[in-house]
């Protein structure tokens, strides 16, 4: 190999070298973001298989038959739904309010729009709850947002 | 989807939601606020006419095409022509190119993946559908530059995963790539000859997918609810959606379990109260159930085979792609005309964006195959105190590399230590491979474990090892070179690797006897100095206490119970606790450093813990 070959070859073992290190760097922080997300984010697994659960005590407590209605019997159910909800949220899992406010798509899913004059793009109902864990939305809320008509449209402008 | 050759290694990038997968839906929103991907998706039902979604199907159309005019009445968004014939897109008050829509999507995968690299991104690689002709091809192109990438190539989806899977580095041969995706069945021949990927013939369906295998169980959940309780599902919309979601989820169990339940209490309720919907499916109802879907594909595969002229026991290789390749029932059925067992090692649902990326790393010259690194097969240590093996560089690491460990002396002033050299995965050290020893001299006289030996073993690329041993305080060095090749041959290695799983409690059982040996010793030694050095500053009655406590421990270290060796030293800690609390008599008092280091960890790396034959310890 001439003088000029090797050189060029040093300078190819050179920018491997760097590029190299390059990736080292990088893989090094990237590792320590994602330890850091997974450590706040480790159980969100879990949680989103727990949050039907808390769907299914709510649902079976909505539909209270009305002679067992103020049982001890239901109201250890109740307990029971309060408790989860407490370890849920020791672990950082907040439930979003969509009710009444205007439909953010960041947080809310739309799946019906109102066929009535609820006002437009305001949720009007909620079908299933959504939650964030910390500040990330884990589970939509499922909603029903209003089409709005003009008439209420312009009331609502007034206001 | 995106990935990156990191390291010489494909990775999948997250988006900003943390999702791998980016749903391709643009809109813009009443605000004037434009959304890509889940965010899109979600506000779809309350803004039809500007969302936009399956864009693919209309890339380099004409307004005229016939596809066009089947599909736009399926979509609610509206399609127009341009001037010159070319199709457009409207989203809010403007007409946009199908590649205009498309490049906001790259934008969105662009910036996210710049977000999690910490880099900019510049050039990209693109895959299409092996079907799509020129001008789709260019509109795709077109996206790219739009969007601000520099598209280096548009590959195939097909030669992509067969990238995925290395088939580029076999010989010429004809590869089948059978692609069920969540909406769409796409089969592919592909005829490889001299590292180029040529395809032979497509065929599919497009309109055959997951979501169809979906649309099977909850159908059969609401007829059997229906059955049972005279409601049809159906009806109510948060029912359905649940039903969906619980049909999505048994199809998936499906795929590793035999049987799965679904339950979803509450379901919905009528005058006699609430009802629920409780309901065992198993795999072969599943697969009756499906059985109609798996068989379409059927006819597309033979189709694609004729066109391309070979026969399905000519096929060479066949590719999975798409995550409803996972149902054992369509692997069967994929196994059975081609009679070989199908590549479905590479995740099928990213299988395409790995073989973009890793076409994408050969085209920007990250020659890595260049420089392949090998790992070291077998752990490397030395011998310290009690005759254990103590690692320095574990098997498997990828060699260049080297690492050093500071180790002290077992006995006042030790003039030397014997540096023995062991390949191995046995704790004890007799059990290894002895590479080689050495002896570093010189040591000036100091008490035992104050002295700071630092071994340093190094490998180089091609396997040589170099051991040094030098001594912090006087600069003394000696040092070893082993050959590569003077380790264990492959056979050995297994052999030794099997060994040490067969013997491995017996050697944790020496290993931890061992360990205990040398904490009662140090406990011992160091009760003795403590007694000297503070002598007169805590009562007689302690010192003879602790006295007896030290004969105890010597005495069990005649002996082979590790047991009894534990007790020993932790009675004599206790009593060396008392003492330290004496002297200092502040409430609450830490126990002297020196008093408690022997007592210290129990097995692992504590303080204060080998030493080698040739009295040698770790510190």
């Amino acid at each position: 190999m001439d003088r000029q070959d090797e050189e060029s070859q040093a300078d190819r073992y050179l920018s491997y070298w760097q590029r190299a290190e390059a990736d080292l760097a990088n893989l090094r922080r990237r590792n320590e973001q994602e330890r850091a997300e997974l450590a706040r984010f480790a159980n969100v697994t879990l949680i989103g298989k727990v949050l039907p659960v808390l769907d299914d005590f709510e649902r079976a407590l909505a539909a209270i038959p009305e002679e067992v209605g103020s049982s001890g019997w239901v109201e250890g159910v109740r307990i029971i739904e309060k408790k989860l909800k407490g370890i849920l949220e020791s672990e950082g899992v907040t439930p979003i309010e969509a009710l009444g406010r205007e439909f953010d798509p960041h947080a809310h899913q739309a799946v019906m729009q109102d066929d009535g004059d609820g006002d437009s793009d305001v949720v009007v109902e909620e079908y299933q709850k959504g939650y964030k864990l910390h500040d990330r939305v884990i589970r939509p809320t499922m909603v029903k947002v209003g089409r709005g008509n003009p008439a209420s449209d312009k009331k609502r402008k007034e206001k | 989807m995106v990935a990156v050759m990191e390291g010489g290694e494909p990775v999948v990038i997250p988006n900003s939601e943390g999702g791998r997968l980016t749903p391709s839906v643009v809109a813009i929103s009443k605000t004037g606020e434009r959304l890509v991907g889940q965010v899109a998706k979600r506000q779809a039902v309350t803004n039809p006419e500007n969302t936009i979604f399956s864009i693919k199907r209309f890339m380099g159309r004409k307004f005229s095409d016939p596809i066009v005019e089947k599909d736009t009445k399926l979509v609610p968004y509206k399609l127009s022509a341009a001037p010159n014939g070319d199709l457009r897109v409207h989203m809010g008050d403007r007409a946009y190119s199908p590649a205009e829509i498309s490049a906001m999507i790259l934008q969105k995968l662009k910036a996210d993946a710049e977000a999690y690299l910490g880099d900019k991104v510049v050039d990209a690689v693109i895959t299409v559908p092996a079907y799509f002709n020129d001008s789709q091809r260019q509109a795709t192109k077109d996206a790219g530059t739009i969007a601000g990438l520099n598209v280096l190539r548009i590959i195939n989806e097909p030669t992509a995963a067969s990238l995925a899977y290395g088939m580029d580095k076999n010989k010429d041969e004809t590869i089948a790539v059978y692609d069920l995706g969540g909406g769409t069945f796409d089969i592919s021949i592909l005829q490889l000859g001299e590292g180029v990927f040529e395809v032979k013939s497509t065929n599919g369906d497009t309109h055959l997918g997951g979501d169809d295998f979906d649309q099977r169980v909850i159908d059969w959940l609401a007829d059997e609810f229906k059955r049972e309780n005279g409601i049809d599902l159906r009806q109510d919309r948060m029912a359905l959606q649940r039903l969906k979601e619980a049909a999505e989820k048994a199809k998936v169990e499906l795929s590793s379990t035999m049987s799965t339940e679904i339950n979803l209490p509450f379901i919905t309720a009528d005058a006699t109260g609430p009802k629920h919907l409780t309901i065992t499916l198993t795999r072969s109802k599943l697969e009756q159930l499906t059985g109609e879907l798996i068989e379409r594909t059927i006819g597309p595969v033979r189709q694609a085979l004729s066109d391309a002229g070979v026969t399905a026991e000519q096929v060479d290789e066949v590719i999975l792609v798409g995550g409803q390749t996972r149902m054992p029932a369509v692997q069967e059925a994929v196994k059975k005309p081609f009679v070989k067992e199908p590549h479905k090692g590479v995740n099928p649902d990213e299988v395409v964006a790995i073989g973009a990326a890793i076409q994408a790393g050969v085209l920007k010259g990250e020659v890595r195959d260049v420089l392949l690194l090998d790992v070291t097969p077998l752990s490397l240590g030395i011998e310290t105190l009690g005759g254990v093996f103590t690692k320095l560089i574990e098997r498997n690491t990828t060699i260049p590399t080297s690492k050093s460990q500071i180790f002290s002396t077992a006995a006042d002033s030790q003039p030397s230590v014997e540096i023995h050299v062991l390949q191995g995965e046995r704790p004890m050290a007799s059990e290894n491979k002895t590479l080689g020893r050495f002896i570093l001299d010189g040591i000036p006289p100091a008490p035992r474990g104050l002295p700071q030996v630092e071994v340093t073993f190094d490998i180089d690329a091609n396997g040589i090892l170099n051991v040094s041993a030098k001594d912090k305080a006087t600069g003394k060095e000696q040092r070893i070179t082993i050959q590569a090749s003077s380790g264990l041959s492959k056979e050995e290695i297994d052999k030794m690797v099997r060994e040490a799983e067969v013997h491995a409690a017996d050697d944790q059982r020496k290993k931890e006897e061992a360990e205990a040996r040398n904490m009662g010793d140090t406990a011992a030694y160091q009760a003795e100095k403590t007694l000297r050095d503070l002598d007169g500053k805590y009562p007689a009655e302690l010192k003879s206490e602790i006295e007896g406590k030290i004969a105890a421990v010597r005495s069990a270290l005649q002996g082979t119970d590790a047991e009894g060796i534990r007790g020993a030293t932790d009675e004599l800690n206790q009593s060396m606790q008392k003492l330290g609390q004496h002297v200092y008599s502040q409430p609450g008092g830490e126990t002297p450093p020196e008093g408690e280091q022997p007592g210290g960890p129990q097995g692992g790396k504590g303080p204060d813990e080998g030493s080698v034959e040739g009295e040698f310890r770790e510190v």
